[in-house]
This record gives C-alpha cells, structure tokens and sequence, in this order.
C-alpha cells in the first residue's frame, strides 16, 4: 500500500486543483500517526480493489501474451513475440474499429448537438426536466433488448417487409456496415446529448446576447460563441462514446451478423471459440494501448480547442 | 473412418492433461459453493419427491429443481421439456451453441454449469483426455438399449470399452436454398460458393464453426473435409476470403434468417434442413455430390456438471424410445435406435433429406478430432472472420 | 429544429414500444404479433432461470454500486490527505479502470483469476482440516469485483470534484468552533457530497445492471440478466424477456418520478 506522503504541501500536491486546508479540516487534533492511519484506512479498500482486479489482471494478460496457445486450445507457458508478430492478421478488424468507432461517434454527435441545444436553449422551462429524463430513460431498458427491437425492425419481417408491401422487393438492411453506424448512434445518443447538454446548459446567455447586440448573425454567433464554448462538453461526449466504441461486441454481433468485425469481436472469438488466450491477451493489451493514445489525443486537442478542461458528466 | 480421431492428435498429452486439470479444479468448487451459500440447501428442500422416473436407480435420489443443457438451435422440443419437469419437478435451461470449439472453450474454462450436453463424434476422445466428461454410469440409464442402436454412428462414445456419451442421432452437412430466390438448381459445393458469389450474393450464410465451414470450402477443390495441408488449406483460405463480402452472415444459427426471407442460401445441418422444408416446402435440402460431412450428436455429462442426479434423469428420461420419438419429430434428424424407427411415421423414414440416396452417403466423411482442435484452421477461421 | 428533436425522441423510443408491445404478444415468438394476450407476464415471472437471473442483477448490481459508493468515497476522502506522487498513481490507476474497454476488464480477469484459482484451491485443500475445503470460483463475487472496478473509479472521481469545491470557510469555521474532526466530517462534509456519492452510487448501479461483456467472461456459471437474454436471443426470443424488461422499465420510470416527486417537494423551484 502506497503510504500517505506528506513531505510535500497538499495545496502544491493536487496541481491546483484542489484548494488547500480540507486535510487540516480532517485531522487537525490528531497526531501525525493517527492521520497517517486515518489516510491509509481511507485508501486500502481501493487500494486493493485496484491491485488485485486491475493491476493484476493486467499482469496476468502481459505474462499470457507472451506464451503459447497450448495444442488442445488455451495457454501454454513460454516466451515469445509470436502473438504480437501475428496482430497483423486481425489487421481488418483493428482498421474496421478504427474507422467505425470515430465515424460512429461523429454520427452520434451530429445528432446529439442538436437534441442537446434545444433542451438547453430553446426548450420550455417546464419540458425541460421532462425532456431530459426522456433521454435518460432508455438506460433503463437493456442494451440488449433495444437492438435486439432494431434486429427485427431491420430483419426481413420489419422494414423490407413493410417496402415489400409497396412493391420495393428484396431490400436487405440487417448485416450491414450502416446497420451497425445506426445501432451504434441509437445505443450512445443518451451519452452523447449529457455532457452537451451540461455545457450548454452553463453558457453565460449574456455572451449571446452580446453577439446579436454587436450586429453578429445568428449563424456567426453560434459558430462564433455558442459552439466554441460547448466545445469541451463535444469533446467529452465524443472521446466517452469513442472510448466504449473501441471495445464494443454487441452491436456488430446483433446487428453485423458476424460480418461486421470490431476488435471487441475478435477479443471473443479468441477466447470463446478459437481458444488462442495468448494471442487474444496480445490484442487486449494492444487495445488498451491504442485506447490511452486516443484519449490522450482526444484530450489534447479539447485542450487546445477550448483552452479550458473537459467538463465532467455530473 | 472413426479410426482416424485418434490419429494426429498433437500430443504431449501429460502436459496438456496437466494442464487442463488445473484449469479444471478452478471450476469443480461450483457445488461446494453452492453448499456454502447455502443455495444448495434451498435446492434441497424444493427438491420433490419422485416415483415416476421408469428406472427405480434414481427415484431415490435427490434431482434438484433445476438444470441446464447445451445444445445446438432448433435441437428439441420445448414440450419435452415442459414433460420433463411435469414428471420430475426439474426445470431445464437450454443453453445454445453455434460450433463444438464454443462448448470446448467453455468447459476448459470451467465453470460451464451445465448437467448434460451434446456433442459431436469427434469431440468425445479430446473431452476424455482433458478430464472433462464423466464415464457414464450406465446403471442409471436403463431406458438406453445399446443392442437396438446402429453400431455404424456409435463407436466414438466409447474409449477404451468405457462409455462416455450415447448417441443422440445422426445427420449430414449440407445447404439449404430457398428455391423461389435462387431457381437455378444446385447440387455441389462448387455451386454453392459460386452462387453465394453470384445470385446468392448478400443472401448467404456459412456456419460459425471452422469445422464446416472451412471443410466445405476445402470440399470446393475436392479436398478433404478434414484437411490439414497447408496447401489445401490455404486454397480454402483464398476462397473464403474471396466469398466474405458477399456473405449475410457467418452464424450457425440460420433458421430466423431463412424464414424472415433475409437469407436465401445457407450452410445447413440435416435436421434444420428438415424442420426448413417442412414449415417452408420451397427451401430445398441439398447434399454436394463432392461429398462433405457426416456426423453423430451424442449426449455426455461434464466432469463438473452441478447437478449430475438430474443430468443422468433428463439424459434416461431422452432414451425413452416414446420421449426420443417426439424429440425426432421435432428435430428431424434421423435417429440411431431402432425402437425409435419402430415408432416414426412412414413418410420420415422415407424422407430424402434424413435418408440420402446412397451415392450422396457415400463420399461423406466424419470429422476428426485433429480437425477439430488444428490450431492452424482455428486461426484460420478467426482470420476469415475478422477480414 | 422541434421537427427534427421529435424526430430523434420518435427514433429513441421506437425500440421500446415495439419492445413493450411485444410482451403483450399471444404468440410464441417475439417476432410475429398474432394477438394480445398478458400472459407472458405470468410466464415469465414463473420462469425459475428468468427470475434466478433478475434476481441475480439485482443482488450483483445493488452490491457492486453499495461497495463502490463506500470504498470510492472512502478513497476520495483520502486521496485530499495525500502527497502528489501518492495521488498521480491513484488518479492513473482510476482513469485506467474507467478507459481500459470492457471487453478487456472480462478477459484479463478471467485470465487471472483462472490462474489464482489454480494455485489458491490446491492449497487451500492441502492445509483444510476436513474433506470439504472451500473452494474459489467464478461467480457472483467476481462479477460484482469487476463491475465495482469501474464503479467505484467513477464515484472517487465524481466525489473528488465534489469535494474540491467545497466550502472551505465552512470547514475552518466548524473546527474554529472546537467541532471535532468526526462530527465535521458528519454535520458539514457529509452533506455536501452525499448528492455526488448518490449520483455515483445510481450511475454505478445502472452500469452493472445492463453490463453484459464484462459478466459473459467472469460469470462462471451464474447468469446475469443480460447474459440471460443473449442466450435468449441466440435460442429464440420468447416475449416473457419483453415483459420483463417492460417490468424493469416501468419500474425505473416509477422510480424517476418518485425522485422527481422528491426533489420537488424539497425544493419547490428546481
């Protein structure tokens, strides 16, 4: 357990961001050791949450990636670079995940800004709080179920059948890549249109009123000064949507039919029907690689957008 | 031809048992921690009292209220099941699977849960030497009559004069055409990968499992089903990667996709050919004349199986020629007991979907264990579907 | 701009209704309407697995959100006591348990705790006095272990924002008036954030209740509800899973309003 250091001033220590004197606050008549104690008691149930179902399991996978698929399927100790030499047969899916997961979250974000701007800006007072417990609201009901409704709107009997009806035959809509682009804009709306939302929400309307009274179009000011500052709130809906985008498994399987292969796919598949743990261990640690990168890159250019920092969901 | 399982079995079986066993303690404790938490003893006092079950081996034992099954879609009837537990107070969970290597994978991880399974010919001499299936006390299955069963589909469920699963029925791989969308009449494997090209383009699917699907490619060039030649198996490659785009899907469950009218041409098993063209006359059941595969499903019981008592009275209750010839009815693949022919209606015992003609039979081949568990057409698959 | 808002709430709730109008389905499958008939709902909740499987998500969701509230909290707490190095490993480690992808979480702790399974069971058998040792395996503990892995990042990091903005005068002021650092802590700091650890607790709690990926791989042979309805969806959907998933909304719903109802009581002008 990493021990509390106090050598340095906690008001220094948090980078500034958190103002001093809460930890005098706390602790002021006890002893140093009774603070000491007080801090680690504080710390140790998340600290061994961490160790044990985060660090170690990553260990675990970086010792496996390094191994064997043993003969009958699973893993067999060694130490080779095989698997990684190998990552570039599930190239595809890697370039699938890397075009489908920005595409994806764009898509969603151009239909969330508007959604997020009229119930922050134009929305009645009184529907506002409504509105906004309707884009909560299909949290509730599963994922699960909620594609699997689109499985059968886009399936045979739903939509083509209806066009069928019309005369237009053979329309095929399921296990497509655009099937995919809809479930994925469908299940990660509500994520998107929040964090829009808040930062909407917290626009200082004077600055909008400023732009109209200085003669600025309604376009320019919203390009000008509404967009601008709901830029860290886009940025945050859009690295969160990307984040979970990059590891997504459902939607391609319900909706791509196997046909449309995230990275998330073949993760499974190499541990639930080809039994290669090592190289599906290889590939893991790449992705969480390849995650930390685009947030970094994702963050770094919010930073630089806005010149503020990303605003968090609560 | 079943000789060939234990042939080329990559081996360095010591390590590997070792290995597996290890995997394996991991997930035994599933009934001590029933016990534990105290589930067990809930289980215990719902469970109710019986004298139904026709062998008395089992009345005296304790069946729980519940358990689950993996099987394969569209294998049973639901009513069987609804009997089962009218009769026994045991509910049964169907869990279903899309390829043997899903049910290996996850009996090695352990913990599968499952009290009954069914898998193929040539899966049962990998699941024995990994430890993970149970001999079967045959005591307990009195309803199972080995003198009435057709020795030809058998042999697998026994190693070394021990028997470690009983045979459930028999089938062919075959394709499945719906034949208003796709007229042109077909009778190869060439013709299907080449249609699924052509007319069949979009409306295609192949099984999610390298066994069939890979070995029907194979069956393309007149290889082997069970090829493990990297040259053949790379042709097979070629095609495949060449025929993705112009799939539906790569899923073995394809009814829903053939009876929405989404997919018009699919990989397909004897008994999903019959129930097909049972309930939709114009999907047509054809078996390619360059051969492919042939096969028998088995029922066993995992190493680990939670609830073994209730395990062995679903698999007796199965056995009962009058239960077993409803389950063939539903399932419509052709059954291995003669008791059970015995029984069927006329018209199934002459369909040609379940008795092909003899000069379709004959270039069949089982699948064997190497083929299942070749790394190299494991990878090969994962590759094909990740293109 | 209300044209295409209408449009977008029509496309979010298209699914539902279909997914509420199928329970109400005669027919066996959930992909033909042939009548209506309430009888799904009777089916379902005698459904052993159906009801075994909510009630599972409930108990691993309820319990996961609980431990992550109070060991997320806790952290929080402490992580404002600690030095710069301490607290740079910390938020490293809990922004990684948020980013690292689901799908990874399930497989690595699958690999690992098959692996500490393997070593721990052998030897807990070697030194047990009786025949029946205990033995660890995948199941309810270790869903709730790696979903309260991201919940718990979560709250630490919702109640740490919460806490740094608090009012400090308030804080000086209580211990200037001889409080003492519990009941500080108890009458001024606890207050303050119980709406982020409430909100972290919620979040939490949805997060694991619809999880599927990370449970698929640690489940063992325990059965969450969505593992239940992808199973169920691989054999063929029957409308009992759209009615229960209409009885998991129309209880969510309730609850929304009953918060609603609430906080407006509390609070007259929102």
């Amino acid at each position: 357990m990493s021990g509390p250091d106090h050598k340095s001033d906690p008001g220094n220590a948090t980078g500034g961001q958190l103002p001093a004197g809460s930890e005098a606050a706390f602790s002021m008549r006890g002893t140093l050791l009774r603070k000491n104690l007080m801090t680690a008691l504080l710390l140790a149930p998340a600290t061994l949450w961490l160790v044990v179902f985060l660090v170690l399991p990553f260990v675990a996978i970086a010792i496996f990636s390094v191994g064997e698929r043993a003969p009958e399927g699973g893993y067999q100790a060694a130490f080779t670079l095989a698997q990684y030499a190998n990552l570039p047969a599930r190239a595809t899916a890697f370039w699938n995940t890397m075009v489908l997961a920005p595409v994806g979250a764009f898509a969603c974000l151009l239909v969330a800004y508007p959604v997020a701007y009229y119930l922050a800006l134009r929305a009645p007072e009184r529907w506002r709080l409504i509105l906004l417990a309707l884009v909560v609201i299909p949290f509730w009901t599963s994922l699960l179920m909620r594609t699997y409704a689109w499985m059968y709107v886009l399936g045979g009997r739903g939509i083509p059948a209806l066009l069928a009806y019309v005369g237009i035959e053979d329309v095929r809509l399921i296990n497509t890549p655009g099937a995919v682009l809809l479930g994925i804009v469908y299940g990660y709306l509500p994520l998107m249109i929040l964090p829009i939302y808040v930062s909407l929400e917290r626009l200082d309307r004077r600055l909008l009123e400023a732009s109209a009274d200085l003669g600025a179009t309604p376009l320019s000011t919203f390009f000008g000064v509404t967009l601008r500052l709901s830029l860290p709130g886009v940025m945050t809906g859009f690295s969160l949507v990307m984040i979970l985008l990059l590891g997504e498994y459902l939607i391609p399987t319900l909706l791509g039919g196997g046909k449309v292969f995230f990275i998330g796919n073949a993760l499974v598949d190499l541990f639930l029907q080809s039994r290669n743990w090592p190289f599906g261990s290889a590939i893991a640690i790449t992705l969480v690689l390849v995650s930390v990168v685009v947030l970094i890159a994702a963050n770094r250019i919010s930073a630089r957008l806005s010149g503020a920092r990303r605003v968090d969901l609560i | 031809m079943s000789k060939s399982y234990r042939d080329g079995l990559p081996i360095s079986p010591e390590k590997f048992v070792d290995q597996l066993m290890r995997l394996k303690r991991g997930s035994i404790s599933r009934r001590d921690f029933l016990g534990l938490t105290g589930l067990g003893v809930a289980t215990a006092v719902m469970a109710r009292e019986l004298g139904i079950m026709p062998t008395p081996a089992f009345a005296a034992e304790n069946l729980g209220d519940r358990m689950s099954i993996a099987t394969w879609p569209n294998y049973h009837d639901p009513q069987t099941f609804e009997n089962f537990k009218a009769e026994t107070g045991v509910a049964v969970e169907v869990n279903v699977f899309g390829s043997n290597e899903e049910m290996l994978a996850k009996l090695q991880a352990g913990g599968s849960g499952w009290s009954l399974f069914v898998p193929t010919n040539y899966t049962i001499s990998t699941y024995k030497k990994l430890g993970i299936i149970e001999p079967l006390d045959m005591a307990k299955l009195g309803n199972f009559d080995a003198s009435k069963e057709d020795a030809r589909f058998t042999a697998e469920g026994t190693i070394d004069g021990t028997i470690y699963a009983v045979p459930k029925n028999w089938g062919t791989t075959g394709f499945a055409v719906n034949t208003k969308k796709l007229a042109k009449p077909m009778s190869s494997w060439k013709e299907f990968w080449d249609t699924a090209m052509a007319e069949g383009d979009g409306r295609t699917m192949v099984h999610d499992y390298q066994l069939t699907t890979i070995g029907n490619a194979l069956k393309y060039y007149g290889y082997s089903f069970n090829s493990l030649k990297q040259d053949e198996l790379a042709k097979a490659e070629e095609l495949l990667l060449k025929v993705k785009p112009h799939l539906f899907a790569v899923s073995s469950d394809y009814q829903p996709s053939m009876r929405a009218g989404d997919a018009w041409m699919t990989m397909c098993w004897t008994n999903d050919g019959a129930q097909l063209h049972r309930d939709i006359p114009e999907i047509a059941y054809v078996l390619g004349k360059e051969g492919g595969e042939i096969w028998t499903d088995f029922y066993a019981i995992p190493k680990d199986a939670p609830n073994k008592p209730a395990g062995y009275a679903l698999l007796n209750y199965l056995m009962n020629p009058k239960v077993a010839v409803k389950e063939h009815l539903a399932n419509g693949a052709p059954s291995i007991d003669a008791r059970v022919n015995a029984l069927l209606p006329k018209e199934v015992m002459d369909n040609p979907i379940l008795y092909p003609a003899a000069d379709l039979l004959k270039p069949l081949e089982f699948g064997a264990a190497a083929t299942l568990t070749d790394p190299g057409r494991a990878e090969l698959m994962a590759r094909f579907k990740s293109a | 701009m209300r044209a295409f808002v209408i449009a977008v709430f029509a496309f979010l709730y298209l699914p539902i209704a279909l997914v509420v109008l199928f329970s109400f389905n005669a027919g066996h499958h959930a992909s033909e309407f042939t009548g209506f008939s309430e009888q799904w709902y009777g089916k379902a909740l005698s459904n052993p697995f159906l009801v075994e499987a909510l009630k599972n998500s409930l108990f691993i969701a309820s319990t996961s959100a609980l431990l992550a509230a109070f060991c997320g909290t806790a952290a929080a707490l402490g992580l404002q006591r600690v030095g710069a190095r301490t607290r740079g490993v910390f938020d490293a480690l809990l922004g990684a348990a948020i980013v690292v992808p689901g799908v990874v979480i399930g497989i690595s702790t699958l690999v690992a705790l098959v692996q500490l399974f393997a070593v721990v069971n052998p030897f807990l058998a070697s030194v047990w006095p009786t025949d029946q040792p205990p033995r660890l395996a995948l199941g309810y503990g270790s869903i709730i272990a790696a979903h309260g892995l991201f919940s718990m990042a979560l709250v630490t990091m919702i109640v740490g924002t919460r806490l740094s903005s608090l009012d400090r005068n308030l804080i000086e002021a209580s211990s200037d008036l001889y409080a003492t650092p519990l009941t500080t802590f108890r009458s001024i700091v606890l207050p303050q954030i119980m709406p982020a650890v409430t909100a972290g607790f919620l979040l939490a709690f949805t997060f694991s209740f619809d999880d599927f990926i990370i449970a698929f791989f640690v489940a063992g042979a325990q059965t969450t509800l969505p593992i239940y309805v992808f199973a169920s969806i691989r054999r063929g959907v029957t409308p009992e899973i759209n009615a229960i998933a209409t009885m998991v909304l129309a209880a969510s719903v309730l609850l929304v309003l009953l918060a609603q109802w609430q906080l407006g009581r509390r609070k007259p002008s929102p």
